[in-house]
């Protein structure tokens, strides 16, 4: 799918002058990217500003970089509490998926045979059932069994919904590596279980970072699920605690843009960091998915 | 595990027959064959527990009355079902899933192929320009639509005050409390994006169009636009569908920027369908009309992936 530039050889004989059509088209884009993360900058400076100077003026400009904001968004809301209840949810859930996800779609693609076929199946049937169709009965269960408003319940129901869509990425991947390895492992005696964790899960390096990444946006990112299963005794992830805010009479709206700014921070210093991978990988769970 | 199993397995393992003539080969992979079933059990379980099992609950409920809080309930066959199509409201949100589902499909693909043709042209700092056009798609929905919300209010808004700071008082409106102006409102955020991903994809198919047939193409006297019309175009066949049907897929599901922006309102004029079941389960109490509504739902999902594969599969054989 994504070809190296050492793909196109032409490249390297235009590298040599900036075109005039280039340069217009980099302004474009930087005219573009601006437009479009004007909400963001905004929300950003009216971070640094007080109620009393966004409703004044709102299209003013922050007159210091106080962060007053920052301070009181933890000492006089939930907030804090919800970053760390988005931080267990987002990690825990990872955590358990690569436990049990990999292992899966090895075991389904080295089970084979029909049986095979229709677990494979079974899992990819659950990317066409959105999450509506199970919420439901999904929060009633949940009450019964005590874990309403838990954030195990979150993790449990992200688990299930991110299940296919694992199995599809890995079992895509599993089916190009090569039995030999494993089955020389196996000769040497190890168990099954260490062959898998020694051998083959390195091996799925490449694959086990786009899923961890995909899957980490987009479990920050979630609103709905936890907004389903996390009533007013838990302080909610950050985007509930934010909608809540949003929802008083008196909103708030200089914590407001100041808690968007923090929920965002996460996911940009994750995208610093693993750049490469993110946009491989986001380019390969795309197609694939 | 049974000597009447015993044959069936080797049969199963496909070409890699080995020769063997006695029986311990065959015992080895049912042994195997367990093995790779515990494997794949806990997954297994958590998906069945937490998506299957409901979703088929969901059936079920979808045939009762429950309030959702009672656990008494009773069976009142497909009229849940029937008040589904014969209401008003819920045909409301059917059409406003359309409209912002199919419409920020279409106007995303285009901004987000847009985009990408543009990065492709660039022979310099490419990768820094893919890097910053990516940057936008980092803001989850949610936030953009929180954000938004506060940009677009009547009287401290950002949007209204550059509106009447330019002299066009008239033009200052209540953006997310008229009906006319509601749902287009909606769709212009929902679509406020350079497409992230979706410009991704394009441009990783873009990059594999062989440079031979476009060269080849201008030699023999073809305009830019017939070039991207009859070369680079059908080279995008796939991922055009491919783009396309991921964000139909999700745009029958458009909940968060609703939730935020509106809650449905004024009224129920912007509701969705995801949001239509949402409310009507938890805020209303009507948890069995929700669930007939969530199958409603299924379905319409099912039916758009089934066709959209189909699709696909056609063009596949094809190009």
């Amino acid at each position: 799918m994504t070809r190296s530039p050492q793909a196109r050889p032409e490249l390297r004989k235009e590298r040599r002058r900036l075109t005039a059509g280039e340069v217009a088209v980099m302004a474009v884009l930087a005219v573009l990217v601006l437009a479009v993360s004007f909400p963001v900058l905004y929300a950003l400076l009216n971070s640094f500003r007080s109620y009393a100077e966004i409703t004044k003026d709102p299209m003013g400009l922050p007159t210091g970089l106080g962060l007053d904001n920052y301070v009181r968004l933890f000492q006089t809301t939930d907030y804090g509490e919800a970053l760390l209840n988005t931080l267990v949810i987002t990690g825990g859930t990872l955590v358990l998926l690569l436990a049990i996800v990999p292992m899966a779609a090895w075991g389904i693609e080295r089970l084979g045979g029909r049986s095979s076929r229709w677990i494979y199946l079974l899992f990819i049937a659950g990317l066409m059932i959105p999450f509506q169709v199970r919420m439901i009965p999904l929060v009633s269960s949940m009450n019964q069994v005590g874990l309403y408003s838990t954030l195990t319940s979150v993790i449990l129901v992200h688990l299930g919904g991110a299940a296919s869509f694992g199995i599809l990425l890995y079992c895509s991947f599993i089916k190009g590596v090569p039995r030999e390895v494993e089955e020389a492992a196996e000769v040497d005696g190890a168990g099954r279980l260490r062959t898998f964790w020694s051998i083959v899960f390195p091996m799925l390096l490449p694959v086990t970072s786009a899923f961890v990444i995909i899957q980490a946006l987009s479990l920050w990112n979630d609103f709905f699920i936890p907004l389903v299963f996390l009533d007013a005794s838990s302080a909610g992830t950050i985007n509930v605690a934010l909608s809540r805010m949003v929802g008083l009479l008196t909103s708030q709206w200089e914590l407001i843009y100041t808690g968007a700014i923090l929920a965002i921070v996460p996911s940009v210093v994750l995208f610093a960091a693993f750049q490469r991978y993110f946009i491989k990988g986001m380019s390969i769970g795309a197609v694939k998915g | 595990m049974t000597a009447s199993t015993a044959e069936r397995p080797a049969a199963l393992a496909g070409g890699r027959a080995r020769p063997a003539p006695d029986r311990r080969p065959a015992r080895r992979m049912t042994r195997h064959r367990a093995v790779m079933l515990l494997f794949i059990a806990p997954a297994l379980l958590v998906y069945t527990v937490m998506v299957i099992a409901p979703s088929i609950q969901s059936i079920q409920l979808s045939l009762t009355d429950w309030d959702g809080i009672n656990p008494a309930y009773e069976y009142v066959g497909l009229a849940n079902y029937r008040d589904i199509l014969t209401s008003d409201r819920f045909w409301n949100a059917t059409r406003n899933t359309l409209v912002l589902g199919l419409g920020s499909a279409v106007i995303v693909n285009a901004v987000a192929l847009g985009v990408a043709l543009m990065l492709d042209k660039l022979h310099h700092a490419q990768g820094f320009f893919r890097t910053i056009v990516y940057l936008p798609a980092l803001v989850s929905g949610f936030i953009a639509a929180t954000i938004w919300k506060y940009m677009l209010n009547f009287n401290f808004g950002a949007v209204n005050t550059v509106l009447r700071d330019l002299g066009f008082e008239g033009a200052a409106m209540d953006w997310l409390g008229d009906n006319e102006i509601v749902v287009g409102v909606l769709l212009f955020i929902i679509c406020f994006t350079l497409g992230g991903n979706t410009t991704l994809i394009y441009l990783a198919n873009l990059q594999s169009v062989p440079q031979d047939l476009v060269e080849a193409a201008r030699i023999d006297g073809a305009s830019r636009g017939q070039v991207f019309r009859y070369v680079t175009w059908p080279m995008l066949a796939g991922a055009v569908t491919v783009n396309m049907t991921l964000m139909m897929i999700a745009g029958w599901t458009i909940f968060d920027q609703v939730m935020v922006l509106t809650a449905g309102g004024p009224g129920f004029v912007s509701e969705t369908m995801a949001f239509f079941i949402y409310k009507v389960g938890f805020g209303e109490y009507r948890a069995g009309y929700g669930s007939a509504a969530a199958i409603v739902l299924f379905i319409v999902v099912l039916a758009t992936t089934v066709l959209a594969n189909r699709y696909m599969r056609s063009r596949e054989v094809q190009a």
